[in-house]
C-alpha cells in the first residue's frame, strides 16, 4: 500500500469528525450547524474509504457515495428550512428556535 | 291437507307484513279488512284440515311436514317443521275462529284511533304467533312461537304507548313471561340432550326410569306454562295487561296466549306422566289460582279486571284438568271458555266504547237498559261462565270437576276447591252483571247516553280530557257499529250451543278426537259426572242467589271485614311481596356494588392509572427542551460513553 499509513487517514477522519461535532455543539447559527454536519459526514466518509482500501473491498466506497447523496439531500432540506425561517424574520439562532419544548 | 295447514299458518303473517310494507298507502279501514280477511282465511284453511283429518282413520291422524332444514348435524335435524294432528287442529280452529271474530270486532272498536294500521299489523302477528305455537312440529319452532306470543302481547298491551301505565303493564307481562320462557328453554335443552331429537312426539317420549331428569324437565315446562297462563305464582301480569285495548284483552284471554300453557301441558303429557309429583303440582297450582282469582274478583271495581280474574280462575280449572290427566276435558273447557270469555270481553268493550272509555263499574251502573242487546249477550256469557245448563260452561267445567273424583284423595281435595270455585264464580260474575246491567242508570251513564251528543272514547280517557288518540265525537246510533255487534252476537250463539258437542259420558266426540294424541288418565264414570254436575250447578246458582240478595234486592248486607277487604283489594299482596323479595334486594345489591365496588375499586383504579400515565408524560416532557444543541450533545455524549465502554470492556 502506497502513501501514508492507515493510522494517518483515520487520524484525519477523526479530526474532521471531532471538528464537525464541536461545530454542531457550540455554534448557534443554523447555517454553521449544517456546515459542521457536512464536515462530520465527510469525516465518516474518509474512514469508510480508508477501511475499504485496507480490506480491498468496494463496499465501503459505495457507502461513501450513498452518504454523499444523502448529505446533498439533507442540505437541500436544511437550507430550505433556513430560508423559510429567514423569511419569517425569526432569529437565526438554534437556541431561540425552541418552540418544541415539552 | 298439509298445504292447507301451511296456508293457515302464514296467512296472518302475510297480512302483518303487507300492512307494514304498504304503510300509509293503505287506508285505515283497509288494514282492518286485510287483517280480518287473513284470519278468516286461516280459519277456512283450518276447517279444510279438520275435514281431511276427520276422514282418516284415528291411527293415521299425525302429519308432520318440513319445508326447510335449517340445521343438520348427523342424525340431528332442526327444520321448519309443523305437525298436523287432532290436538293442533283443535287449537288452530279455536285460535283462528275466535281470533277472526275479535279482529273483526276491532274494526269497529278501533275506528278513529291514530294508529289503526299498527294495531292491525300487531293483531295479525299475534294470531300468527299463536298458530305457530300450536302447529309447531319441533321444540325450536314451539319455542319460537312461544317467544313471539310474548312479544306480540308486549306490543299490544303497550299499544297506547304514551300512557305510562300501559307501558309498565307491557313490560311487566314481558318480564313475567320471560321467566317462564327461561325455565322452558332449559327444559327443552335437557330434553334435546336426552332424546337427541327435537321432533314431536318423539322428543317427549322420555320413558320410565329417569327420575330427576324427567322431574326437572316437567318443572321447567310447568314454569313456562304457569307464566304464559298467568297461574300462581306468576299471575300478576294478567290484571295489569288490561291496559291494552279491550279486543286485545279478549284475544289474550280467549284465543291466544293464556291458553298456551294448557296446550303445552297436554302436548307434553308424556313427560308429565313420568313425573306424577309435578303433575299434581300443576293441578294444585290450578286449584290455588282458581280460588285466589275468584276471591280477588269479588272486590274489583274495574269491569275488565273482574273478567280478567275470572279468566285466571277458569284457566285454573284447565290446569286442574290437565294436571289430573283429563286432557280432553281440559281442552274442551279451553274451547268453551274461548267462546264465552271473548263474548264477555267484547260485550264489556261495547259498554266501554259507548261510555267514553270508562271502566269503573260504579260509574257504569245501570247501563243495561240503554244497551239491551249487550245486556242479553253479557247475560249469556255470564251464565255460560257460571256453568248454568244448557250453556257452554256447564258441559265443560263439570267434566273437569268430575275428573277429580276419579283420582284418589288428592283428587277429593281439589274437588272441594273446584266446587268452592264454582260458588265464587257465581258470586263475582253475578255481582258484575247486576251492578253494571241492572237497576237505574247512574248519573254518569245518563250524562253520556241520554244527552244530546255522545262520544266514543278511548278506555280510561274521559271525553273532557283532550285524548291523544281522540276518537271522534259522533252521534250515537244503536248500541255500536255493525262490526262490533255482529261478532258479539255470533259469540253469544256459540256460548249457548258451543258446549253441546260434548256431554260426557253420553256423547264425547271431543275427548275421542283427542284420545289419539293424549289418552286421558282419568275418566269419570257416569255417576261421578252426575254428582259433580249437580253440586257444581247448585253451588253456582247459590252464588247467583247470594249475589242477588246483596246487589240486586239488597236484602243482605255484604259482610264488611276490613282486613279481608284490604287483602283482596291488594290482590293478596303478590306485587308487594315480589317487590320486597326481588326488586328491593336487587336495587340494594346494585347500590351497594356501586358504592363499595364500582366507585372505589373499579373507578378508583382507572383514575389512578390515568393519573400515573399523565404524571409520567409530564415528567418525560420536561426532557424535551426544544434546544437542538442539547439533543446533539446528548447524542454525542452517549456515543462517547458507549465507545469508551466498548473499548474498556474489550
Amino acid at each position: 500500500m502506497r502513501g501514508p499509513d492507515v493510522a494517518w487517514y483515520l487520524g484525519v477522519a477523526a479530526f474532521l469528525f471531532a471538528t464537525g461535532t464541536l461545530g454542531v455543539l457550540l455554534r448557534r447559527s443554523p447555517l454553521i450547524v449544517l456546515l459542521s454536519l457536512e464536515i462530520m459526514l465527510n469525516g465518516g466518509n474518509l474512514a469508510l474509504i480508508t477501511f475499504s482500501r485496507l480490506h480491498g473491498e468496494a463496499a465501503g466506497q459505495i457507502f461513501a457515495l450513498a452518504v454523499m447523496a444523502v448529505a446533498a439531500a439533507e442540505v437541500v432540506v436544511g437550507l430550505g428550512l433556513i430560508v423559510a425561517i429567514a423569511q419569517k424574520r425569526l432569529d437565526l439562532d438554534v437556541d431561540k428556535l425552541s418552540f418544541l419544548r415539552g | 291437507m298439509v298445504v292447507a295447514a301451511w296456508i293457515c299458518l302464514v296467512a296472518p303473517l302475510a297480512a302483518a307484513l303487507l300492512i307494514t310494507l304498504l304503510g300509509t298507502n293503505l287506508s285505515r279501514r283497509g288494514a282492518g279488512y286485510i287483517a280480518t280477511a287473513s284470519v278468516l282465511g286461516s280459519f277456512t284453511a283450518a276447517v279444510v284440515v279438520l275435514a281431511n283429518l276427520w276422514s282418516q282413520s284415528p291411527e293415521a291422524r299425525s302429519h308432520p311436514s318440513t319445508v326447510w332444514e335449517w340445521l343438520t348435524a348427523g342424525s340431528f335435524h332442526v327444520g321448519l317443521r309443523i305437525l298436523v294432528d287432532p290436538l293442533s287442529v283443535f287449537m288452530m280452529l279455536i285460535v283462528s275462529g275466535v281470533g277472526f271474530l275479535i279482529v273483526a270486532y276491532s274494526i269497529g272498536y278501533m275506528e278513529g284511533d291514530d294508529e289503526e294500521r299498527r294495531y292491525f299489523a300487531y293483531m295479525a302477528l299475534f294470531v300468527f304467533s299463536m298458530l305457530l305455537l300450536v302447529q309447531a312440529g319441533n321444540l325450536v319452532i314451539l319455542l319460537a312461537g312461544w317467544g313471539l306470543v310474548g312479544l306480540s302481547s308486549y306490543l299490544l298491551i303497550g299499544f297506547w304507548h304514551d300512557r305510562p301505565a300501559a307501558v309498565a303493564a307491557a313490560k311487566k307481562a314481558f318480564i313475567m313471561n320471560a321467566i317462564g320462557d327461561a325455565t322452558m328453554a332449559l327444559a327443552f335443552f335437557l330434553l334435546i340432550q336426552h332424546r337427541q331429537t327435537l321432533n314431536f312426539p318423539d322428543a317427549f317420549a322420555v320413558g320410565p326410569g329417569h327420575g330427576w331428569l324427567v322431574n326437572l324437565v316437567a318443572l321447567g315446562l310447568l314454569g313456562g306454562a304457569v307464566a304464559k297462563s298467568a297461574q300462581i305464582p306468576l299471575q300478576t301480569w294478567l290484571p295489569d295487561a288490561m291496559e291494552g285495548p279491550t279486543p286485545v284483552s279478549a284475544l289474550i284471554h280467549a284465543a291466544t296466549m293464556v291458553t298456551a300453557g294448557v296446550y303445552l301441558i297436554v302436548r307434553t303429557h308424556a313427560v308429565f306422566e313420568q313425573a306424577p309429583r309435578v303433575e299434581e303440582l300443576a293441578a294444585g297450582l290450578g286449584a290455588g289460582t282458581l280460588l285466589v282469582a275468584g276471591l280477588i274478583a269479588l272486590v274489583q271495581t274495574d269491569i275488565k279486571r273482574v273478567i280478567a280474574y275470572s279468566t285466571m280462575s277458569q284457566i285454573g280449572y284447565m290446569f286442574l284438568g290437565a294436571g289430573l290427566g283429563a286432557y280432553g276435558n281440559a281442552m274442551f273447557h279451553l274451547m268453551t271458555h274461548a267462546f264465552f270469555k271473548a263474548l264477555l270481553f267484547l260485550a264489556a268493550g261495547v259498554v266501554i266504547h259507548a261510555l267514553a272509555g270508562e271502566q269503573d263499574i260504579r260509574k257504569l251502573a245501570g247501563v243495561g237498559r240503554l244497551l239491551p242487546v249487550t245486556r242479553i249477550s253479557f247475560l249469556i256469557g255470564s251464565l255460560a261462565l257460571i256453568g248454568v245448563p244448557p250453556l257452554a260452561g256447564f258441559f265443560s267445567k263439570d267434566s273437569i270437576i268430575a275428573a277429580e273424583l276419579a283420582r284418589g284423595w288428592y283428587g277429593y281435595v281439589l274437588f272441594v276447591a273446584a266446587l268452592i270455585g264454582t260458588f265464587l264464580t257465581g258470586l263475582y260474575t253475578w255481582r258484575l252483571f247486576l251492578i253494571v246491567f241492572t237497576g237505574e242508570p247512574s248519573a254518569f251513564v245518563r250524562e253520556h247516553l241520554m244527552g244530546r251528543s255522545h262520544a266514543y272514547g278511548q278506555e280510561g280517557a274521559h271525553v273532557d280530557d283532550a285524548s291523544p288518540h281522540g276518537h271522534e265525537r259522533h252521534e250515537h246510533k244503536g248500541e255500536g257499529p255493525f262490526w262490533m255487534m255482529a261478532p258479539v252476537l255470533v259469540l253469544a250463539v256459540l256460548s249457548v250451543i258451543g258446549g253441546w258437542i260434548q256431554f260426557a259420558p253420553l256423547w264425547d266426540p271431543v275427548s275421542t278426537w283427542l284420545d289419539g294424541v293424549a289418552p286421558p288418565l282419568a275418566t269419570p264414570s257416569g255417576s261421578q259426572e252426575a254428582v259433580a254436575s249437580f253440586l257444581a250447578v247448585a253451588l253456582g246458582l247459590a252464588g247467583i242467589g247470594i249475589a242477588y240478595l246483596i246487589y240486586g234486592s239488597r236484602k243482605l248486607e255484604a259482610p264488611r271485614i276490613a282486613w279481608a277487604q284490604t287483602l283482596l283489594e291488594r290482590k293478596f299482596y303478590f306485587d308487594e311481596a315480589y317487590d320486597l323479595a326481588f326488586y328491593r334486594p336487587a336495587v340494594a345489591l346494585a347500590q351497594s356494588l356501586t358504592r363499595w365496588i364500582e366507585g372505589p375499586i373499579i373507578g378508583g383504579s382507572i383514575k389512578e392509572l390515568a393519573t400515573g400515565v399523565r404524571e409520567a408524560g409530564l415528567g418525560t416532557g420536561r426532557l424535551q427542551t426544544g434546544l437542538v444543541r442539547t439533543y446533539a450533545f446528548a447524542i454525542a455524549a452517549s456515543v462517547a460513553v458507549i465507545t469508551i465502554v466498548f473499548v474498556a470492556v474489550r
